[in-house]
């Protein structure tokens, strides 16, 4: 009896450990296949890989790998620039800007997937992106996107209205044919062209949708370079689409420069068909010690975003960030500016700060936040929370933009604890009549610290440390549900570009976006709302430009916003990866140009 | 017959338990857990937007008519998909349940035997040079935090500053010994802290069944030491020692172990169930707790059958 207990208990045991084996995907060992095996890393995981879903850096990365979108930005080109994809040519513009026609390149098909008739990949149609696009306007599909194209197209809206029935038409998005697409818009929209390359307009088969039901959101069936053979928290697998259209690399047309790109290798990809990998690990780490670990064992992750930590550890000098010279020959390194801002706002809908219906408490309102401004210091944020080796400038408007304004002066940026204090004394503020200032977080030691050294600037102009409050939130949904319900007098927040125009951020600040829309300051300026729509309107040029800055100046005039700064990224991959890493606007569409030297 | 009689009655009295246990889970996740509304939402969204994501979450139902779907979704085991991931949730957990039970089952069973083991040469030597040792060791295990010891293990074993014998992360599992590269660095971390606090439980159950008259007899006798150990100590000392072993049992099944998944970028349940948690993903909460609290009954009897089986005086009825 006890001979067979134990005998059944080693088998248990044995059960258990084999249950667990497998990667999940049920592939085979890389190793053992000899596979081209690019393994790189990102700091989150994402959840979803539904292009509805695809509001993350993290999820639109995996988006753009195994589906495909109609244009791209060039893999090199800095700023960045337009090319197309999936699409034959940029659109057809009818003259008064409303008309956009489209065309599909023929022979792209899906990947081979239960889902279709006998399980092979039929071609990519125009109908395909007209379906894609209407995935965004059903309510049962929780998507993200809505707000890209809302009130932009005629009819989608209104098919959204009638119920979402997949088998009506819309008159403003329609395939002419197969290969042919047309929209049109209710009012122009110059940044058209630009949400066709995110994640969210990828192309979508509806026969895949409706055969995986919810679970579509992990079974990806696109036509990108690769499939995706396995996902779950820890790791997506990616492997080459054997069915991927072949075009080969004209470097040139993808914005090399030599004297930029020297070095990385790149040359060896020219006229060759991407993708250039068997298969490519995105490994999903968030521990810094683990990915930095991971990195620079040298047989795991071949790519890794940079712990603060290790800035130290891998750099010879932080300006401009160089790598130490034994580390030269092992890896590459790129610096990387995010285009994104982080900034902090007033909510203008709280009358201690904000808006005010007597001009006179209005005008002290705007000289309190103006001498909040003028206490904080942008240069020590830097230095203690990125390094020292951020880009701070006046205003909302990025470096990542063509449009912004680098002769703009910095004074918004620019700290002046005698000005701020001198502010509040003519304008009558003292510590007994300062208004308590209640700054949320999302719980987090990093938030938590962020939030003392802003106090710590405070306290130095006068304002009582006991006024100024933390209220902290268990996560960032209900930070986000107090944002939106405009519950926070002051907001603290990052913004990432979702194309690299300033509109984008410009939007932020624009009336009727105010709670629960993205304008969480609940600005409403008259004179900036009628420059956001005379902008909002017109095509890339020097006047439209000018007009941008012109707003980004009321922004700052209005002391609406403590901005801004974009934090600087440490790229590294190892010297054997050929590539040219982009977070955000090239994001994914690098991947499919990775390749790996022969050892 | 009697077993099954009592197996019966007890599974009966486990549904209250059942009950309270996901009657007050689903009250915290309705009033106070993070609302996934806002997680779902996009970047610029509308009043009516926001209305609409409540209502596919279900969030506007009346709370009894969401808790009689939860029961009768535990009943069917088919918690419909995650909100997060859309996933089928028992497709999620039936997919994580068993990678974390392969990752945490070794240092499961090594923490206990080894505790036991340690336990006893301790309670042996009560007073000695070797007590003090192990129970030293025992304090320093419990004194080092799980975050500790899991970075400091990956430096020394896994990483190119330290040994560079094992992986860093990974689960990619092929073979018995892909599984054991994968799984000995993590559970070195397990049985180092948890070896403390089960030596130090175990030499206390131990040392009171030392000092019964029966020991003391069999010493008088002349028993061997090991076979006092095993025959007289041990067997005698089942009873706690199974209680413990027992109730760990479900939180090693469904919580798995966070820190070591993250860690070591090991896809489990662990991380599965700390995500629901933070971002309210309430099909797959309702899952891991429900799972646990029938767990938890399923355990309590099985316990008291094996109270019956290492002790006959222990009576089922």
């Amino acid at each position: 009896m006890t001979s067979t207990l134990k005998i059944l208990g080693a088998l248990a045991l044995i059960c258990i450990a084999m249950a667990g084996c497998g990667d999940g995907g049920g592939s085979r060992d890389p190793a053992a296949s000899n596979q081209k095996v690019y393994r790189h890393s990102m700091d989150q995981a994402p959840v979803s890989v539904d292009p509805t879903q695809a509001a993350t850096v993290y999820s639109n990365f995996v988006v753009l790998n195994v589906y495909d979108t109609l244009y791209a930005y060039k893999y090199l080109a800095r700023p960045y620039e337009l090319t197309t994809n999936l699409a034959t040519g940029f659109p057809k513009i009818s003259d008064d800007g409303l008309s956009y026609v489209i065309s599909l390149k023929p022979g792209v098909h899906f990947i081979d997937d239960p889902s279709f008739p006998d399980g092979i990949g039929r071609e990519v149609v125009a109908s395909d992106f007209v379906y894609s696009l209407k995935r965004h306007f059903d309510a049962t599909t929780l998507s993200q996107a809505a707000w890209v194209w809302q009130g932009r197209i005629v009819g989608l809206d209104e098919w959204k209205e009638a119920g979402s029935d997949y088998d009506s038409e819309i008159s403003g998005l329609r395939a002419l044919d197969a290969h042919t697409i047309q929209i049109t818009l209710s009012k122009p929209y110059p940044q058209l062209v630009h949400t066709l390359t995110m994640g969210f307009s990828a192309l979508v088969p509806r026969e895949a949708v409706e055969h995986y039901g919810r679970e579509f959101s992990i079974h990806p069936v696109g036509s990108g370079p690769f499939k995706m053979e396995r996902f779950d928290t820890a790791r997506a697998t990616l492997i080459r689409n054997p069915r991927f259209r072949a075009e080969s690399v004209d470097l040139a047309a993808l914005g090399f420069d030599p004297a930029l790109h020297a070095g990385l290798g790149l040359e060896a990809i020219e006229g060759r068909t991407p993708p250039f990998v068997d298969r490519v690990d995105v490994n999903f780490v968030t521990e810094d010690a683990a990915r930095w670990n991971s990195f620079s064992k040298g047989s795991e992750i071949q790519f890794a975003k940079i712990p603060t930590e290790q800035f130290d550890t891998v750099l010879s000098s932080k300006t401009p960030p160089t790598l130490k010279k034994e580390l030269e020959n092992r890896y590459n390194m790129v610096d990387f500016v995010e285009p994104g801002v982080i900034f902090n706002t007033f909510n203008m809908d709280f009358d201690e700060f904000g808006y005010h219906p007597d001009p006179a408490q209005a005008e002290r309102n705007t000289a309190l936040r103006c001498a909040v401004i003028k206490a904080f210091d942008w240069e020590q944020r830097s230095e203690r929370f990125y390094n020292g080796i951020a880009k701070i400038y006046p205003g909302i408007i990025p470096p990542a933009v063509p449009e912004m304004d680098s002769g703009m002066s910095r004074d918004s940026v620019t700290r002046d604890v005698e000005g701020a204090k001198q502010l509040l004394a003519d304008h009558g503020w003292n510590a007994d009549n300062l208004p308590e200032l209640v700054y949320g977080v999302a719980a987090s030691v990093k938030q938590r610290q962020l939030f003392e050294q802003f106090r710590g600037f405070l306290t130095e102009i006068g304002y009582p440390s006991e006024k100024i409050v933390l209220e902290q939130f268990a996560t960032f949904g209900d930070i986000s549900k107090a944002w939106k319900q405009s519950k926070l007098p002051f907001v603290s927040k990052g913004w990432n570009l979702d194309y690299p125009d300033a509109e984008n951020v410009l939007q932020l600040f624009y009336g009727p976006n105010g709670s629960p829309g993205s304008n969480d300051a609940n600005f409403a300026d008259p004179e900036y709302d009628r420059l956001y729509e005379q902008s909002a309107v017109m095509q890339e040029g020097p006047e439209r430009t000018a007009i941008y800055r012109r707003m980004n100046e009321i922004l700052v005039d209005s002391c609406v916003a403590i901005m801004g700064l974009s934090r600087t990224n440490l790229l590294m991959w190892h010297e054997n990866v050929i590539g040219y890493p982009d977070r955000n606007i090239v994001g994914g569409f690098w991947l499919r140009y990775v390749d790996l030297r022969e050892e | 017959m009697d077993l099954l009689q009592f197996a019966i009655r007890k599974l009966i009295s486990g549904i209250p338990l059942v009950l309270g246990v996901t009657f007050i889970s689903f009250v915290l996740m309705v009033y106070f857990g993070p609302d996934k509304t806002y997680e779902l939402l996009g970047k610029n969204p509308t009043a009516q937007q926001i209305e609409e994501v409540r209502h596919q979450l279900g969030y506007d139902r009346p709370f009894l008519s969401r808790y009689s779907d939860y029961l009768r979704e535990l009943s069917t085991l088919d918690f419909g998909h995650s909100d997060s991931t859309g996933e089928r949730v028992i497709g999620l957990l039936g997919r994580t349940i068993p990678v974390s039970l392969a990752l945490t089952t070794p240092g499961f069973v090594l923490g206990n035997l080894l505790g036991v083991l340690l336990a006893l040469i301790a309670a042996y030597h009560r007073g000695g040079w070797i007590d003090k040792f192990i129970m030293g060791g025992a304090v320093v295990g419990m004194s080092v935090s799980f975050l500790i010891a899991i970075v400091g293990f990956q430096l020394i074993f896994s990483s190119s500053y330290g040994l560079n014998m094992f992986p860093v992360r990974g689960w990619d599992v092929y073979s018995l010994t892909d599984y054991l590269r994968y799984i000995t660095v993590p559970t070195m971390a397990t049985v180092f802290v948890a070896l403390g606090y089960n030596t130090r439980f175990y030499r206390a159950v131990i040392v009171e069944e030392m000092t019964r008259d029966h020991v003391r007899t069999a010493r008088a006798f002349g028993t061997r030491p090991w076979k006092l150990l095993y025959k007289n100590i041990l067997k005698n000392s089942l009873i706690p020692i199974i209680t413990r072993i027992m109730f760990s049992i479900p939180l090693v099944i469904i919580s798995g172990s966070l820190l070591i998944e993250s860690y070591f970028g090991i896809p489990g349940v662990g991380k599965v169930t700390y995500d629901a948690i933070t971002t309210g993903d309430q099909p797959v909460l309702k899952a891991v707790v429900g799972l646990t609290a029938v767990l938890f009954v399923l355990t309590l009897l099985l316990t008291d059958i094996l109270y019956k089986m290492v002790d006959p005086r222990v009576s089922l009825k």
